[in-house]
């Protein structure tokens, strides 16, 4: 049986390969940056589906194990992205990225029991937490290019870059509408309504509205650049909130359905 | 972008003054016909100020993205009031955002916006570049309204059954007692635990007889409800200190007429999702 005892092999192996990846991004070898990144996510997939089996139920519960996710999403989010458009910065970024989540999941390892209380039992539980996970993963590279743009970026920057961080954004909240709706409608079946303004849900709006706003100020003739790559940073802040920042939160510490850890 | 903020902070004023004046927002009157009438004249204003918008600029200004993004951006600062403070029904003002005239001033404004791009784009209609639009907008529009309006005719009440003993009656949370139109009987009371004794399955086999004299059997689980005559019934509770050897089962019936309008505008919503997610961002 496979315990968190082993994720450092998966985690090394995978992390290697992603490297190399991203190395042969740079140097304009894409078959090599496919092959690697491609054969790091199905380590690091293998590990995913491990844990599943012996936990006997998806390892979507506690933080460490969404983490898990992110860390397997970036990667993937980063060689789609590269396959679209060829950016050969981008694997480094959802390398290291991904690193940073493995390098807190060894850190701080939670411990994770097969207890998984009856609500999230349900056919609703994998979809709505994958979706969500991916969903933060996309929208964390268009931040990273956002970022880039604003702060490292030193000519101009173009309307092709603007281009593939709108592109980002619409698959971003695409997943996150799916994600937001899936959660309505798995609330009706398991606590009787589909939307409760449980602070999760709160935030989860606050978010959505966020990128909204995005989107829709991209879509003015006279947007200011910088503004608009400003409001996706914001917006990512929010989603922070959204996404472990209330478990901080007084307002939310007894009242959440979504608050498990404790 | 200034007007948008205007109008927005316009909005809020005035909620502020509604808020002292008349309190918060009393929802509980909106039940039906209420809603009903109140959706109606909503929709017939909508349509007023886009019938009106080439007289009053306005109301053209209200189906811009210029009016829509401030609407949005004062929306999340109001949202994210309601995120940090600690909501209950019986919060005043921050502490109990969704009676607040301010955000319900905003939300409508949002509305409002909602359905003057919706009219304009019905009315210049084209199939191939409007059908991604018309998801994302009026299935929005379509939930949020219902949802918020039809809250009023929410019924969720309580029913504790006992093992042998059919139940007629349920409680509301406001602990009004109704007679529901069907009995309840607990057969048996069933629960599973993990090692560590945290509960692992509760279910109760319950046998239901409709005021009609139907009869029928069924089990329900957490994230199983049943249907019955309209009413949704969830497992939602035992008695904690007997565990597993409960001999009550604590159920929830909830009845929503409005779900099947919600359910539509989530739907399409869903569909316009995943056309976003195809179509990406529409060049010019």
């Amino acid at each position: 049986m496979i315990t968190w005892e082993q994720f450092i092999y998966f985690a090394v192996a995978a992390v290697l390969l992603w490297v190399v990846g991203a190395w042969g991004a740079w140097k304009g070898r894409a078959k090599m940056a496919y092959a690697t990144t491609g054969t790091g996510l199905l380590v690091f997939f293998s590990f995913i589906v491990l844990m599943w089996i012996s936990l006997e139920r998806p390892p979507l519960r506690t933080m460490g194990e969404t983490r898990l996710w992110y860390s397997f999403f970036l990667p993937l989010a980063g060689i789609i992205v590269y396959t679209r458009w060829k950016y050969k910065w981008i694997l480094t970024f959802s390398t290291i990225l991904a690193l940073v989540f493995i390098c807190v999941n060894l850190l701080k390892p939670e411990m994770h029991s097969k207890a998984l209380m009856p609500a999230l039992q349900s056919p609703w539980f994998a979809p709505h937490v994958i979706v969500y996970m991916f969903c933060y993963a996309v929208l964390g590279a268009a931040t990273v290019m956002a970022i880039y743009l604003l702060f490292f970026k030193k000519k101009a920057v173009t309307a092709e870059e603007l281009e593939i961080t709108d592109n980002l954004v619409y698959v971003g909240l695409a997943f996150m509408t799916v994600g937001m709706l899936f959660g309505a409608l798995w609330a009706k079946e398991a606590w009787g309504h589909y939307w409760n303004w449980d602070p999760k849900e709160t935030w989860a709006a606050i978010t959505w509205f966020a990128y909204l706003i995005y989107i829709h100020y991209r879509r003015l003739p006279n947007s200011n650049q910088r503004l608009a790559l400003w409001c996706l940073i914001v917006a990512f802040v929010l989603l922070q909130m959204c996404w472990w920042g209330i478990n901080y939160l007084p307002s939310a510490q007894a009242t959440s359905v979504h608050t498990y850890n404790s | 972008m200034k007007e948008g903020f205007a109008i927005g902070i316009g909005l809020i004023a005035l909620g502020v003054v509604l808020q002292l004046a008349v309190g918060p927002v009393a929802w509980s009157a909106f039940a039906w016909p209420v809603n009903g009438v109140v959706m109606l004249a909503f929709v017939a204003i909508i349509a007023l100020i886009y019938a009106l918008r080439k007289r009053v600029y306005a109301m053209l200004f209200l189906g811009t993205n210029y009016a829509a993004i401030p609407a949005m951006a004062l929306a999340v600062v109001l949202t994210i009031v309601m995120g940090l403070t600690i909501q209950s029904a019986e919060g005043t003002w921050f502490n109990n955002m969704l009676s607040f005239w301010p955000f319900v001033l905003i939300y409508m404004l949002i509305a409002l916006i909602l359905g003057q791009v919706i009219i304009g784009r019905a009315l210049h209609f084209k199939w191939k570049r409007d059908i991604p639009f018309m998801l994302n907008h009026l299935g929005l529009f379509l939930a949020m309204t219902t949802a918020t309006l039809g809250n009023a005719d929410v019924q969720r009440l309580r029913m504790i059954t006992t093992e042998g003993l059919p139940e007629w009656r349920a409680v509301a949370d406001n602990g009004m007692v109704k007679t529901m139109p069907m009995s309840i009987e607990l057969k048996k009371f069933m629960m599973e635990t993990y090692d560590d004794g945290s509960p692992k399955r509760f279910a109760s086999a319950i046998k239901i007889v409709e005021k009609s004299g139907r009869e029928m059997e069924a089990t329900i689980d957490v994230n199983k409800p049943i249907v019955v005559d309209g009413w949704k019934i969830y497992q939602y509770g035992y008695d904690t200190s007997m565990g597993a050897e409960s001999k009550i089962s604590i159920l929830e019936l909830v009845s929503d007429p409005w779900l099947p309008l919600v359910y539509a505008g989530i739907f399409m919503m869903l569909g316009g999702a995943v056309c976003m997610f195809i179509f990406g961002k529409k060049r010019k």
